[in-house]
């Protein structure tokens, strides 16, 4: 076989199979293994021998057992202690293999662990980190029209070009289209809201403080508020780089041409629910003094009819207030009022109207609330139709007669209300988008039951509660959706830091809970 | 007790709805439309309760509220405040009603049984404020 020398590669590596540096460290390895294998193997026969001249009889069980107990404590240990040792080394030809250009076998280790921090071997790590990386950038520079050529590419693109500091988080580089703007010190800063608020810097921190090489995908961030006429709305595409020149890239896509029909739509369900809003009430109320006064006159089938009247319309008030809150949400005017809540006290302002949805579409509602639950920092309306957005998705996506669980424990410093139907369930890659604004499963599109923004909002009013939203399912067998927000007591100082508190509300604003200040209006 | 209660709302469906509701549990009802007429018989009458708009021609439910308990004097001393609102007022209004009632409703939460239920409440807590 006949190869082509070529400057940097002689002719005689190319003869024999080329030793990649990335295949080094698992042959050392074995070599490692073997070695403590024999090595203590040897010492064993030797002491055996030992023994044996000592006057040990090699027939005696004692004897025996001895040198096997020996054998199967001392080679693990060895092996296992030896391991430990090589950790370093490990990770320095990993990194070095890495910045030679190569691929590595293993997940680059990270200079920042504690382990590395104390022993001081981190910064070995971060040296070889930080060489490869301002080797980099030369080597780019050497050819001039490559340069110019990206220049140009990165002026005429599209695209969103932004390179960021991931200690301060600072924009040190930005092309034209990138959503950036000056801030009062004529600094170029991020012109985007993301959504929570904190998503960029806690992923940011994330990085710094355990990864290598990160990405990250974000949809759907804005850079102006609704209404606002120079509102674009991106897909975000973020890179992290440990101890490059251009530590944190973000590649922006303008998809507002995707995303503003829906938005629009949205606007226009909101003007219009505000409209119907009036309606509602009244047709709820009249209905309700009807049932009041024509209480014990009416044959039990009608009786039922007027149940399902009621039922409908209180239904429809939730849709309506979705609808809202989520328009208010996105607009950052959503208001959560934080106060001394229990659960129970929150479920009791939508019980009559749950126990009446499950009864009339057959299901059975079992809700239990232990005695000793602690009192929840909470805003009890928003609240109360967070649970009623998940009791109505789990009548929805049941079936007939089935059971609906609805259950509350303490989880440290949060209180964690759960929802439990044994209905149809999801497979898993439906679940991780259901969140989502205007999300609806795979089946519930057929139908025309719910706009799909139930949980959404559910998800955005718990998050401003300071708490998380999450589901289980199995398809076929039933979801648990569940929530937690914090105990009363484990925030209270700083509620009652903002002390309104005469009318029984207190109301937060200074972003006490994290990604809480956008509420306010 | 609560026996004679105001209420001050324009919306003629609405304030229809809480007077005929509060009239067959046998309370005795007044039903004022504009704000101006509703706070003279405020004052003129000492209601138990007053069951008070927001948003109201010629004067503001705030504008009421304040006049009533917003100066030294409480001018209604005997009679206790629910105020019907949507909270699409500034903070600042937020504030002063939150300070000056003994309840609010959210109106478009609010349904004639909830109402009576809160009424109820009233009588049988006196000193406990109720909030929706």
């Amino acid at each position: 076989m006949e190869v082509t020398p070529t400057p940097n590669q002689p002719v005689k590596q190319s003869q024999k199979p080329v030793l990649q540096m990335r295949d080094y460290w698992s042959r050392y390895r074995a070599i490692v293994i073997v070695s403590v294998c024999l090595m203590q193997l040897t010492i064993i026969c030797i002491v055996a021998m030992a023994l044996i001249i000592g006057g040990a009889k090699p027939a005696s069980m004692l004897f025996w057992i001895t040198v096997c107990a020996t054998t199967l404590a001392s080679v693990p240990l060895n092996l296992y202690l030896t391991m430990q040792l090589l950790v370093p080394l490990r990770d320095l030809t990993n990194t070095i293999t890495n910045a030679a250009g190569e691929k590595p076998r293993l997940p680059l280790a990270n200079p920042n662990t504690p382990r590395y921090e104390s022993d001081g071997f981190g910064r070995f790590l971060q040296y070889i980190y930080d060489g490869s990386a301002t080797k980099d950038a030369p080597s780019k520079d050497s050819a001039d029209s490559p340069n110019e050529l990206l220049a140009a590419a990165l002026k005429n693109t599209r695209a969103g070009v932004i390179v960021m500091n991931a200690k301060d988080g600072r924009v040190v580089f930005a092309n034209k289209n990138a959503p950036v703007r000056l801030d009062i010190n004529e600094q170029p800063e991020l012109e985007l809201m993301f959504n929570p608020e904190g998503l960029l810097s806690d992923w940011l921190d994330h990085c710094r403080n355990t990864a290598v090489h990160a990405e990250k995908t974000w949809y759907r961030v804005a850079n102006r508020i609704v209404g606002d006429t120079e509102r674009r709305i991106f897909n975000v595409s973020a890179n992290y780089e440990k101890g490059s020149a251009a530590e944190v890239v973000l590649v922006t896509f303008d998809a507002t041409d995707k995303y503003q029909p829906e938005d629009d739509d949205l606007d226009f369900i909101a003007f219009a629910a505000h409209e119907l809003r009036g309606p509602i009430t009244v047709i709820r109320g009249y209905l309700d003094v009807l049932d009041i006064e024509l209480e014990g006159t009416l044959a039990p089938d009608q009786q039922q009819l007027i149940q399902r009247l009621i039922v409908s319309a209180n239904r429809l008030t939730g849709y309506v207030n979705n609808i809202l809150n989520a328009s208010k949400y996105d607009r950052r005017h959503l208001r959560i009022h934080l106060s001394e809540e229990t659960v129970t006290g929150v479920y009791d302002s939508i019980k009559d109207d749950m126990e009446l949805r499950a009864s009339s579409q057959s299901r059975l509602l079992a809700v239990t609330f232990p005695a000793d639950l602690p009192s929840i920092a909470a805003d009890r309306t928003s609240l109360g139709e967070v649970i009623a957005n998940l009791i109505d998705n789990a009548i929805k996506y049941s079936n007939e007669g089935g059971s609906i669980a609805v259950n509350a424990t303490t989880e440290g410093s949060f209180v964690r209300v759960s929802v439990t139907d044994h209905g149809i369930g999801m497979p898993s890659n439906v679940v991780g988008n259901l969140f989502q604004k205007f999300y609806r499963s795979h089946r519930s599109r057929e139908t025309f039951a719910g706009s799909g923004i139930g949980l959404y909002i559910s998800k955005a009013i718990v998050e401003s509660h300071g708490g998380s939203i999450e589901v289980t399912s199995r398809e076929g067998e039933g979801s648990t959706f569940s929530f937690t927000v914090p105990v009363y007591a484990s925030v209270a100082d700083k509620l009652q830091a903002n002390d309104r508190t005469n009318a029984g509300l207190i109301s937060s604003s200074e972003g006490w809970i994290k990604n809480h200040s956008r509420f306010k209006s | 007790m609560i026996r004679s209660i105001l209420i001050i709302e324009d919306d003629r469906f609405i304030g229809e709805m809480y007077v005929r509701t509060l009239k067959h549990q046998g309370y005795d009802v007044d039903w004022m439309v504009g704000g101006n007429d509703g706070l003279i018989a405020a004052i003129n009458r000492p209601y138990d309760l007053i069951l008070l708009d927001i948003m109201l021609p010629e004067k503001k439910g705030t504008e009421i509220l304040r006049t009533l308990r917003g100066g030294d004097k409480d001018l209604v001393p005997n009679s206790k405040i629910i105020v019907l609102t949507n909270f699409d007022q500034d903070e600042e209004s937020r504030t002063m009603i939150e300070h000056n009632v003994d309840a609010y409703l959210i109106k478009a939460e609010i349904t004639p049984r909830k109402l009576l239920e809160i009424i109820h409440n009233m009588d049988n807590d006196a000193l406990t404020q109720i909030t929706p």
